[in-house]
C-alpha cells in the first residue's frame, strides 16, 4: 500500500516535471555561444525544436524527441528518444555537432556526450518572459539566425507592452493557475505562468517555491478566476470538482477556463504573445477570443 | 565427492559462458546496427570511428557496469536470505536502498552537487547508506548480541521511514528539483564516469572473495543460529561481517546505479532452484547469473523499443517475475510427478 502511495506521487510529479518549468544551473553553460558553426544540431526538447523552426534552422536539425510534434515537420525528423530518457547510441550514430540539451535531461546523459566531444548546450527552462526571450536569442545565435531573432523579440517585446498597457487600468482579478491534480498543483510565482497572469493584468495567488497546494487555501482565498492546464482529459473533471465549491467568486460567475498544457507551459516568444491575449481577454473581457 | 565437485565446476562453466555470450550479445546489439563482421575492423581500426565510441564508449561501460551491480545486488541477496534464512529478504529489505536514497534526495535538495560537483551525490548516497547500517546494527545490538529477527524488523521499518521522507522533501521541494530525485530513485545503468564503474567492480568482486571464506560458516547459519554455534561458528563475528559486506556491496551499487529493484530477491532462488544451496556454489554462481542477468536486462531496456529507452527496473520487474513465477510452478509439477 505504501509502495503504490509512493508510485502514485511519483507517477504525478513526473508528469508535473514534464509539463512544468525547472531551471538547472547556468554555470553548467559555457562560453561556446559565439561559435556558429554547428551544422549538425539535436534537439531535446519541444519546444526548442518548436523554436529552431521557428528561426527557419531546421535544415540543420537532424534529431529530435518524439514529443517533438509542433510545427508537423518536426515529426519527421529523426527520433532520439524523450526528453528525460535518451538513447546515447542513435545521438552519436547522427553525428551531431552540437546537442540542446534541456533541465530534463539526464545529467549522466550529458556527462556522457560531453566526453565523446560533442558540445552540449543546456537550455533551462525560463522563468519568466525575459528567460524566454534571451533563450530565443541564445538558440538564435547558435544557429546563425542572430537578427531574424532581434527582430522577432522586438516585436514581440512591443506587442507585450502593448497588452500590459491595455489592461493597466483595470481592476486586477484573483487568479489560479492549476498545473496538476492529486496533488494540487498550481503555478508560483516565480515561473513564467506569473508573468502570464501579471502582465494579463491578473493577481497570482500561487505561492513561492514548491507548487503543492491546499483546496482550502483556495477556496478562503476566494480566486475570481480559475484556469486549468488540460493534462489530458483530467481538465474537465477537474473544472466539475471545482464547481462544487459554490462559494468561490470563479464558480458563481462561471469563469473557470481550461487552457491547452501546450500554450501556458512550454512557449516560444510568439506563442507567449498568443497566450497572453487570449488570457487577457479571459481575465477582463470573459472571453476566450 | 568428486562428483559434486564436477557438477560444481561445470556449473561454473555453464554460467560463465552463458554470462561471456550474453555479454558479447549485449555488445554487438543496440538502436544503431553494427554488423558483427564490421565490429571486428572497427576494432582493429581503433579509436576515432563513430562505430568505435558506440562500441566502447557507450555499451562497454554499461555492460561493465552492469556486471559489478547485478553480481552485487545477487551476492548481497544470498548472504542475507541465507543469514536470515527468510526468503522474502533482498539487499533493500535493511533500508540501505532507503538511506542512500534519501542521502541524494538530501543533497539534490540543498544544491550541494552544484557546489561541490556530482561526484557528491554517489558519495552522499553511500554516506546515507552507511548511516543507516549503523543505525540498524546498532539498534538490533543487544548485550553485545546481534538480532537477526530484530535486524530484519528495525531495517522495514527504517525503510518505511526513509521513503516517507523522501515524499515529504519532494512535495515541499521546488519543481526543478523533483526531477534529479526521480531520475536517481528510477535507477540507470548509465554512468559517465569511469572511476565510478571500476569502483563498483572492485568493490563487487571484493564482496565475493571476502564473502567466499565465510561460505561453510553461512552453510552453518542456514540451519539456524544453534546449530551453527554447535557446529563450532563464532557466530558473533560471522554475522557482523556478512551484514556489513552485504551492506556495503548494495551500498555501493545504489549509491551508484540507483534503485535497480527485483535482482537481489529473484536470483538467489533461481540459482538454489537449480544448483542447490550450497553456499559454496551458490555464492559464486548467484554473482555470475545476476551479473549475466542485469546485462540481459540492459540490454532489452535500451533496445525493446529503440529509440526510447525503458528504465532497467521495469524489465527486471516483468521478466525475473515472471521466469520466476513460471520456474517455481513448473518445479512443484515435476516434483508432484515423482
Amino acid at each position: 500500500m505504501k509502495k503504490r502511495q509512493f508510485f502514485n506521487l511519483l507517477y504525478s510529479v513526473f508528469l508535473l516535471i514534464i509539463l512544468s518549468s525547472p531551471a538547472y544551473p547556468e554555470s553548467l553553460e559555457k562560453g561556446i555561444e559565439s561559435k556558429t558553426s554547428f551544422k549538425r544540431i539535436i534537439s531535446l526538447g519541444p519546444s526548442i525544436t518548436e523554436q529552431i523552426y521557428l528561426l527557419g534552422a531546421e535544415d540543420k536539425l537532424v534529431g529530435c524527441t518524439i514529443y517533438c510534434k509542433r510545427p508537423k515537420e518536426a515529426e519527421g525528423k529523426e527520433k532520439v528518444g524523450t526528453a528525460v530518457e535518451v538513447n546515447l547510441e542513435k545521438i552519436v550514430n547522427l553525428k551531431p555537432d552540437l546537442i540542446l540539451a534541456t533541465s530534463l535531461t539526464p545529467p549522466k546523459a550529458i556527462d556522457k556526450l560531453e566526453n565523446l566531444g560533442i558540445e552540449v548546450v543546456i537550455f533551462s527552462s525560463p522563468r519568466n518572459f525575459n528567460e524566454i526571450c534571451e533563450q530565443f536569442l541564445r538558440l538564435a545565435a547558435l544557429v546563425g539566425k542572430k537578427e531574424e531573432a532581434e527582430k522577432v523579440i522586438k516585436e514581440v517585446k512591443a506587442e507585450a507592452y502593448e497588452i500590459k498597457q491595455r489592461v493597466r487600468d483595470l481592476s486586477k482579478p484573483k487568479v489560479l493557475v492549476q498545473v496538476g491534480t492529486k496533488p494540487l498543483w498550481v503555478a508560483t510565482k516565480d515561473s513564467f505562468i506569473n508573468d502570464f497572469i501579471e502582465f494579463a493584468g491578473g493577481q497570482n495567488l500561487g505561492p513561492a517555491g514548491s507548487g503543492i497546494y491546499s483546496r482550502e487555501r483556495v477556496l478562503k482565498q476566494n480566486p475570481d478566476v480559475i484556469i486549468i492546464t488540460t493534462m489530458g482529459i483530467v481538465g474537465e473533471n477537474e473544472k466539475k470538482l471545482w464547481q462544487r465549491y459554490r462559494a468561490i467568486n470563479a464558480v458563481k460567475n462561471n469563469r473557470i477556463y481550461i487552457i491547452d498544457s501546450y500554450k501556458l507551459c512550454s512557449p516560444t516568444p510568439v506563442s507567449f504573445i498568443q497566450t497572453l491575449e487570449e488570457l487577457a481577454g479571459i481575465l477582463h473581457f470573459d472571453s476566450e477570443e | 565427492m568428486k562428483t559434486r565437485l564436477i557438477r560444481w565446476i561445470t556449473w561454473v562453466a555453464i554460467l560463465t559462458g552463458i554470462f561471456l555470450s550474453i555479454s558479447i550479445f549485449s555488445l554487438i546489439i543496440g538502436t544503431s546496427d553494427i554488423p558483427f563482421r564490421k565490429i571486428i575492423s572497427v576494432i582493429f581500426a581503433g579509436r576515432g570511428t563513430t562505430e568505435y565510441s558506440i562500441l566502447f564508449d557507450i555499451r562497454l561501460p554499461r555492460i561493465i557496469l552492469a556486471f559489478a551491480i547485478g553480481g552485487a545486488l545477487s551476492l548481497a541477496g544470498v548472504i542475507l536470505q541465507g543469514m536470515f534464512r527468510n526468503p522474502l529478504v533482498e539487499p533493500y529489505t535493511l533500508g540501505i536502498s532507503g538511506g542512500a536514497a534519501l542521502g541524494v534526495c538530501l543533497n539534490i535538495v540543498f544544491h550541494l552537487h552544484r557546489i561541490f560537483g556530482v561526484l557528491t551525490l554517489p558519495m552522499s548516497g553511500f554516506l546515507g547508506a552507511i548511516l543507516v547500517i549503523i543505525l540498524v546494527y546498532s539498534l538490533s545490538r543487544r548485550k553485545g548480541i546481534l538480532k537477526i529477527q530484530g535486524l530484519l524488523l528495525t531495517g522495514v521499518m527504517i525503510s518505511f521511514i526513509s521513503s516517507s521522507l523522501i515524499m515529504l522533501i519532494m512535495a515541499v521541494s521546488r519543481t526543478e528539483d523533483l526531477h534529479g530525485i526521480v531520475f536517481w530513485i528510477m535507477g540507470s545503468l548509465e554512468e559517465p564516469n569511469w572511476v565510478l564503474i571500476k569502483l563498483a567492480v572492485g568493490v563487487s568482486v571484493f564482496g565475493l572473495v571476502v564473502s567466499y571464506l565465510f561460505c561453510l560458516d553461512l552453510n552453518a547459519l542456514s540451519l539456524g543460529e544453534e546449530e551453527a554455534l554447535h557446529l563450532g561458528v563464532n557466530i558473533e563475528k560471522t554475522k557482523r561481517l556478512l551484514f556489513i559486506i552485504a551492506s556495503l556491496v548494495t551500498g555501493c551499487s545504489v549509491s551508484i546505479a540507483g534503485i535497480i529493484g527485483f535482482v537481489g530477491l529473484v536470483v538467489p532462488h533461481f540459482v538454489r532452484m537449480f544448483i542447490g544451496s550450497d553456499h559454496r556454489i551458490l555464492l559464486i554462481s548467484s554473482f555470475l547469473c545476476g551479473a549475466a542477468f542485469l546485462i540481459l536486462c540492459d540490454t532489452l531496456a535500451r533496445t525493446i523499443i529503440s529509440p526510447l529507452e525503458l528504465p532497467v527496473g521495469v524489465i527486471t520487474g516483468i521478466l525475473g517475475g515472471s521466469l520466476f513465477v513460471y520456474a517455481l510452478i513448473r518445479k512443484q509439477i515435476v516434483l508432484g510427478e515423482k
